[in-house]
């Protein structure tokens, strides 16, 4: 029985005319259903690239990588995109909010082309956005957007919940809450989540730490004293 | 460090390269429609015009009803203003080709300074009977063939050509024949096939048809500097012309009346001479007569003649016979006595040459003895000598031995006392003397013995002389015998000799007699053959005798023919004279010339269509740019900022935009103009070739349009960046380098509306929502679309306005078959001849008078056709009155006109306004207007005859008559009958003026086609440069939905929506644009004497829409591609 998401031997290499670039080598990593997953690096270390391999935006040059025992390195566009629509939920950095929707639309649009996504309304209101459901993104505020956002990543009822620096654009009390909300979700809904962030002090809170260092995978390890979000101070 | 920012807008061209493009696609699109239908009327004006200058294009055709002599157009030719002028033979001819097809062919002279014409194939004409034929009958006739003039022609045109037969030479294009149109004729089936060019020889006639008259002025056709000269000219050379015409006619008048005083007189003196000349003949006749009777004598005297002198030949002749015989007698008897003459001869020659021996050996024996004789003397005389000499050595000897003694003595005894070489010398000497002594004996021993055989041999000698005196006397007696012989032989001789001498005489006195015989039966055969010669001759003048007399009888009759004859003419020249009319002139211009006429109008409509449409092109350029850059100053924000932040002046950072557009558009601009300028004439000539010869196109660079376009380009691009900049760059540093907060999202109006908005589907939703987001986006979107729409429907729409003009003209208002206008006579009405071939011909015909008035409207003056029916009662047979509307209208009341919608529309005039109408003499009547009805072709004002006759006081000519022919007549066979009458002045078919302008029209088509392909490229430009504008503005966006899972169609219908919907919005505003536009095109396009019917037919709506909704799909297709490459991880990167 193999892990719930399995990284085996991948290798990416960005070519520019003659200069090639490992973005990624010999990465090798596992994460079970359910837990809590922090890939931690600075900048440039290919956390990024892991993501987009594994969120099925970017393909990659050699290796396997598998979801719940489907192969997504062996898929074509149409599967990857396929493999978007129904497993991944992404929550992006800067929010990536569709302008002219309201929140409420927002979660829509991606409800409206899954197979059994959860009521859009009912996810906002699990996220704390009640009241603002009909407010565009331009009247709410960078915490709020976030939280749309994720419920937008929720409404899909993914197998995968992606982040990528959720609380980058944030401050530290929004982002803080935002965190608290994702490690809720694994909790209550025992979704996988994974988070990408450079800072350190959340790996804390995390069940299991990927360290990533040159395009390579420098550390994994099972937290063993899992923190409260509200416990971690940076 | 402006190098920098140099790099930096050189850089941005190169990375944004689409977009650079899109602002120098559009305004090379622009510029090139612009500056291309601008200049496509005067280069092709500059064309036709070069081709005409080139070939002396005449400028005044000049008819005579008299016709033109050879001094006329020298008249023409000595005036100042004038460069050439040449007359002309024209002659509307059937033929026959060689296939039996008949062909009517506008005949020509060749002309050789004006009107060129130009060979296609083949060569000119070198005989008077052969032809080059027009190029487009293409090959009927062949080079080769013949084509024979038909024997159906008139007689009046069968008089003035010599041959019956042509050779076609070759194939020629003529400048007189700029199109295809060849008019009309009135004989054959009424229409012309082509022309042909024949050598002036052609016609047998002094008498030109026409005159050609070139100016000495080079104006470019139809300029007005051309119609200005033209018109200042006009009314000196109509006063001109008339004169040089009643010239001739006063010419012809004393030239006719001349000739038959001539004729008369001539009349008079072939009548005295003529009977002078018969009588002379009669006496001839009769000399001739007593002549034959003398000859007839003469002969038989002759014969008689003849008869005696054969008789005394006969005589002669045998005496003649008898003499030879004689003669041949005495011959043999001298030839007897020769014979022995001869012998006696041989015998004394023998004996004298014995005697002659015998004398010879006497004389050499004589000879010897005296030889002999003389060698003994010598012997004797030497003898003597040697005597002599022997003595005188006897006596020396003698002397020297006296002395050898002497010495010997004196010595004596002194001998022994000499030397022994002295003794010696003395004994030799001694020795000497001795043998001296004894040597002188011997040799008179010698002499002695000697002279003993001298002695002997004078003795013989002395004997041989004696026998030699015997042998010399014998010989004397030979000789006297011989002698003798000789005498008896030469007496002979003698008788012989006179013997002969008598035979020689009979011979002689023979022979004369012989050749006096012969000379007379020569005179007698001669005598004869002059007999038998003269009896010829004189059965030869019996006949010509009779011959004569035979002519003689001739000669009076014909005589007498003759001059009944020569009567006759003098009469008839006498009625024909009577019967010259004063001529009537025409000084027709190069504009009743139809192809130089038809020109102008197709080249003009061109210039009409060029004033309206470039203008569209420019908006939507400078509306392109706009959005282009709008857009670009937007993405560039934070860098402005930047800029600002770092210190660039406003300007420097502005001049970055301000070149970038700039560049583009000059570029655009630069390749627009060279490519219009080529283009559009080329396409549009290209249509316009198949008419008017295939002319190369003579290209024009107008600078001043050119200044024109580039300064449009300017404006737009750069104009339109300096705006959108200056807005940016009023901002502060900071605020730019803030990103602008973005465009909160908005609800729609249709959300208030519950019944429509929760029915939507939810992506529908949000293509509704975006659209009215954006609210610039939208409305360029709407204006590019609805601009291209427009352009689209109003091509389509000139079409349909203008290819079926004239068949609403002929099929549904002016229905009848043909319209003529004839010479009325003098009680103002058809004459009968004519109304008689008319009640044959048609099935009903309606009177009316149709003349030229000017309609005062204001301020306007405007020639129109003012018709006046004889009744109204029938019109609607021939004319269907409807307002433009087509509500159907009654007919013109007394003061009332109907007048035609062209010149209402023109020159305002409504229903109920007064107007008045004003013929050539100044004469005006006043009118209401109480209809304006639908008419496209020509200027038609309608009124009552009541009206007509009232105001003017005078009886209306009915000079013009509307045809309806039988039903299923051939029409043009029907109308050539008619145009035979003498009274006709002009028949038109109906059918064939309507063929006619749709063919012109149908020109058009391909200005369509040129407006629909420019339609096609603007609507492809806009589309795709504001797609390229909503992509990359929405690029986040887009990415954001391909994570969130959206196929591939679904994100294309997502984006794509949008254009869809907002094409629609374009395609509806844009077809009442196009209505708009079409209306305002319509009344741009002015082309006098036509009204078109401004109508776009449903389906071209149709064409419009689904065109533009193609080009919206094709561009859709081709940023699909660019969706697709929009890289995923874009959505991860922050807000630029």
């Amino acid at each position: 029985m193999s892990a719930y998401v399995e990284f085996r031997n991948v290798k990416k290499t960005y070519r520019t005319g003659e200069v090639e670039i490992h973005a990624l080598q010999d990465v090798n990593f596992e994460i079970e259903k359910g837990e809590f997953c922090v890939i931690v690096g600075a900048s440039g270390a290919g956390k990024t690239t892991i993501l987009n391999i594994l969120g099925g935006m970017d393909t990659l040059t050699s290796g396997s990588v598998k979801l719940d025992g489907a192969e997504i390195s062996a898929y074509n566009k149409k599967q990857l995109t396929a493999y978007r629509r129904y497993d991944v939920g992404f929550v992006f950095q800067f929010y990536n909010l569709v302008g002219n929707l309201t929140a409420l639309e927002n979660v829509e649009l991606a409800a409206q082309i899954c197979k059994e996504p959860l009521d859009a309304a009912t996810v906002l209101k699990e996220v704390g956005l009640e009241d603002r459901m009909k407010n565009f993104p331009a009247q709410l505020s960078g915490g709020e957007q976030q939280r749309v956002a994720i419920a937008r990543a929720l409404a899909k009822n993914p197998k995968l919940l992606l982040c990528d620096e959720p609380t980058g654009a944030l401050d530290y009390n929004t982002g803080k809450s935002v965190l608290k909300l994702l490690q809720d979700t694994c909790r209550d809904t025992g979704m996988t989540v994974v988070v990408i962030t450079h800072n350190q002090a959340i790996t804390a809170m995390a069940d299991r730490i990927i360290t990533v260092k040159s395009g390579t995978i420098a550390d994994m390890r099972l937290n063993d004293n899992i923190m409260d979000i509200a416990d971690i101070e940076w | 460090m402006k190098s920098m920012m140099r790099k930096t807008t050189l850089r941005e061209i190169k990375q944004t390269f689409g977009r650079f493009f899109a602002i120098f696609a559009i305004i090379a699109l622009g510029v090139g429609f612009f500056s291309g239908v601008r200049i496509t009327t005067p280069a092709m004006v500059h064309t036709v015009d070069t081709f005409l200058q080139e070939n002396q294009f005449y400028d005044y055709r000049l008819i005579s009803t008299l016709g033109w002599e050879e001094e006329d157009v020298e008249s023409f030719l000595n005036r100042d203003d004038v460069r050439y002028a040449e007359g002309a033979y024209t002659a509307d001819i059937l033929y026959i080709n060689e296939d039996a097809d008949e062909l009517v062919l506008k005949t020509h002279s060749m002309p050789d300074n004006i009107n060129g014409i130009e060979l296609v194939k083949g060569h000119f004409p070198e005989n008077d009977n052969e032809c080059v034929v027009d190029s487009v009958m293409n090959g009927r006739p062949e080079i080769g063939e013949h084509i024979y003039v038909a024997e159906t022609n008139e007689e009046d045109t069968l008089d003035t050509i010599k041959y019956r037969e042509l050779t076609v030479t070759g194939w020629a294009d003529s400048s007189y024949y700029v199109n295809f149109e060849r008019g009309t004729t009135s004989i054959g089936t009424g229409t012309v096939d082509g022309f042909v060019y024949v050598p002036k020889g052609f016609f047998d006639s002094d008498i030109y048809t026409e005159i050609f008259v070139r100016f000495d002025e080079d104006y470019e056709i139809y300029s007005k500097a051309y119609k200005n000269y033209m018109s200042d000219k006009k009314e000196t050379w109509e006063t001109y012309v008339e004169q040089q015409a009643d010239n001739r006619y006063d010419r012809v008048i004393a030239d006719a009346e001349e000739k038959i005083a001539d004729g008369e007189n001539e009349l008079a003196d072939k009548r005295e001479e003529g009977q002078e000349e018969l009588d002379d003949a009669k006496i001839k006749l009769e000399d001739g007569k007593t002549e034959l009777e003398d000859s007839e004598k003469k002969l038989a005297d002759a014969k008689n003649d003849l008869d005696d002198a054969k008789r005394e030949i006969d005589d002669n002749s045998s005496k003649l016979a008898d003499a030879k015989k004689e003669l041949a007698d005495a011959k043999k008897k001298l030839d007897k006595v020769k014979k022995q003459l001869d012998n006696a001869k041989s015998t004394l020659v023998q004996s004298k040459k014995q005697l002659d021996d015998t004398d010879k050996q006497l004389s050499s024996g004589e000879d010897q003895i005296k030889q002999g004789q003389e060698k003994i003397d010598a012997a004797y005389k030497e003898l003597e000598n040697n005597d002599k000499e022997l003595t005188a050595q006897e006596t020396a000897l003698a002397a020297k031995e006296a002395e050898y003694k002497a010495q010997l003595e004196q010595i004596g005894d002194m001998f022994d006392m000499l030397s022994a070489e002295q003794q010696e010398a003395l004994n030799s000497a001694g020795r000497e003397i001795e043998a001296g002594k004894n040597a002188l004996k011997e040799a008179r021993a010698k002499l002695e013995a000697g002279r003993g055989e001298l002695t002997a041999n004078q003795a013989a000698l002395d004997t041989q002389k004696y026998t030699l005196s015997e042998g010399r006397k014998e010989y004397q007696k030979g000789l006297i015998q011989y002698e003798e012989g000789v005498k008896d032989y030469e007496k002979g001789v003698v008788q012989y000799e006179s013997g002969k001498a008598d035979y020689e005489n009979g011979l002689e006195e023979y022979k004369d007699g012989k050749s006096k015989l012969e000379d007379g039966e020569k005179k007698y055969r001669d005598g004869l053959a002059e007999y038998n010669k003269g009896l010829s001759e004189y059965s030869d003048g019996v006949s010509d005798y009779e011959d004569g007399l035979n002519d003689y009888e001739d000669g009076v009759k014909e005589f007498n023919e003759k001059i009944a004859d020569a009567e006759g003419k003098i009469a008839d020249a006498k009625k024909e004279l009577d019967d010259v009319e004063e001529p009537d002139t025409y000084l027709l211009e190069r504009n009743t010339n139809i192809g130089y006429a038809c020109f102008e109008n197709d080249s003009e409509i061109v210039a009409q269509v060029a004033k309206v449409f470039p203008v569209f092109f420019v908006l939507v350029a400078a509306l392109v740019c706009i959005t282009t850059m709008g857009r670009m100053v937007e993405e560039q924000r934070t860098q402005i900022g930047v800029y600002k932040a770092l210190g660039y002046s406003e300007g420097t950072i502005m001049g970055k935009f301000m070149f970038y557009s700039g560049s583009a558009a000059l570029l655009g601009c630069v390749v627009g103009y060279c490519g219009g300028i080529i283009l559009f004439p080329k396409v549009i000539w290209t249509t316009y070739r198949m008419m008017y010869h295939a002319l190369p196109m003579n290209y024009i660079i107008d600078w001043k349009l050119a200044g024109l376009s580039l300064a449009a380009a300017l404006i737009c691009s750069i104009g339109t960046t300096w705006i959108t900049c200056h807005y940016e760059l009023s901002e502060t540093a900071a605020g730019l380098m803030r990103p602008k907060a973005p465009k909160a999202g908005k609800r729609v109006f249709l959300e208030y509306v519950p019944g429509i908005w929760n029915h939507l589907k939810f992506l529908h939703k949000v293509s509704i929502r975006n659209i009215f987001r954006y609210k610039g986006r939208f409305f360029m979107m709407i204006v590019g679309i609805g601009g291209c729409t427009a352009l689209l429907v109003t091509g389509f729409g000139i079409r349909d306005s203008i290819a079926d003009f004239a068949y609403m003209q002929y099929d549904e208002i002016q229905t009848a078959d043909a319209s003529m206008t004839y010479k009325t006579e003098d009680d103002n009405v058809i004459p009968e001849s004519l109304r008689g071939i008319l009640d044959d011909v048609s099935q009903e015909y309606l009177l009316l008078n149709e003349s030229s008035w000017d309609i005062l409207a204001g301020d306007a003056v405007k020639e129109i056709s003012l018709v006046v029916p004889e009744n109204y009662d029938t019109i609607d047979h021939y004319m269907h009155f409807r307002t433009p509307d087509g509500e159907p209208l009654s007919v013109p009341g007394k003061d009332e006109v109907y007048i035609c919608e062209g010149i209402a529309e023109r020159y305002e005039i409504s229903t109920g306004d007064e107007v008045t109408l004003r013929d050539s003499d100044m004469r005006e009547i006043r009118v209401k207007v109480t209809g304006i009805f639908e008419n496209h072709v020509y200027n038609y004002v309608f009124i009552a005859p009541e009206t007509m006759e009232e105001q003017l006081s005078e009886r209306l000519e009915y000079n013009t008559a509307y045809i309806n022919f039988q039903e299923g007549a051939d029409i043009y066979l029907q109308s050539a009958g008619i145009a035979k009458d003498s009274h006709m002045t002009s028949v038109s078919v109906f059918a064939d003026v309507k063929e006619r302008m749709a063919k012109m029209m149908s020109s058009l088509n391909y200005i369509v086609l040129v407006v629909i392909a420019s339609a096609a490229g603007l609507a492809f430009i806009v589309l795709y440069n504001l797609t390229n504008i909503n992509i990359t503005e929405r690029i986040r966006e887009i990415a954001t939905i391909k994570v969130l899972g959206f196929f591939r169609n679904e994100t294309s219908a997502y984006v794509f929506r949008e254009n869809l919907v907002l094409t629609m919005f374009g395609v509806i505003i844009g077809l009442f644009l196009g209505i708009l536009l079409h209306r305002y095109v319509m009344a741009q396009i002015v082309v006098d004497m036509v009204c078109f019917r401004t109508q776009i037919l449903p389906i071209s709506f149709v064409y419009s829409t689904v065109l533009t909704f193609v080009f919206t799909f094709v561009v859709n297709m081709f940023m699909e591609a660019k969706l697709e490459k929009i890289n995923m991880a874009e959505s991860l990167k922050s807000v630029e």
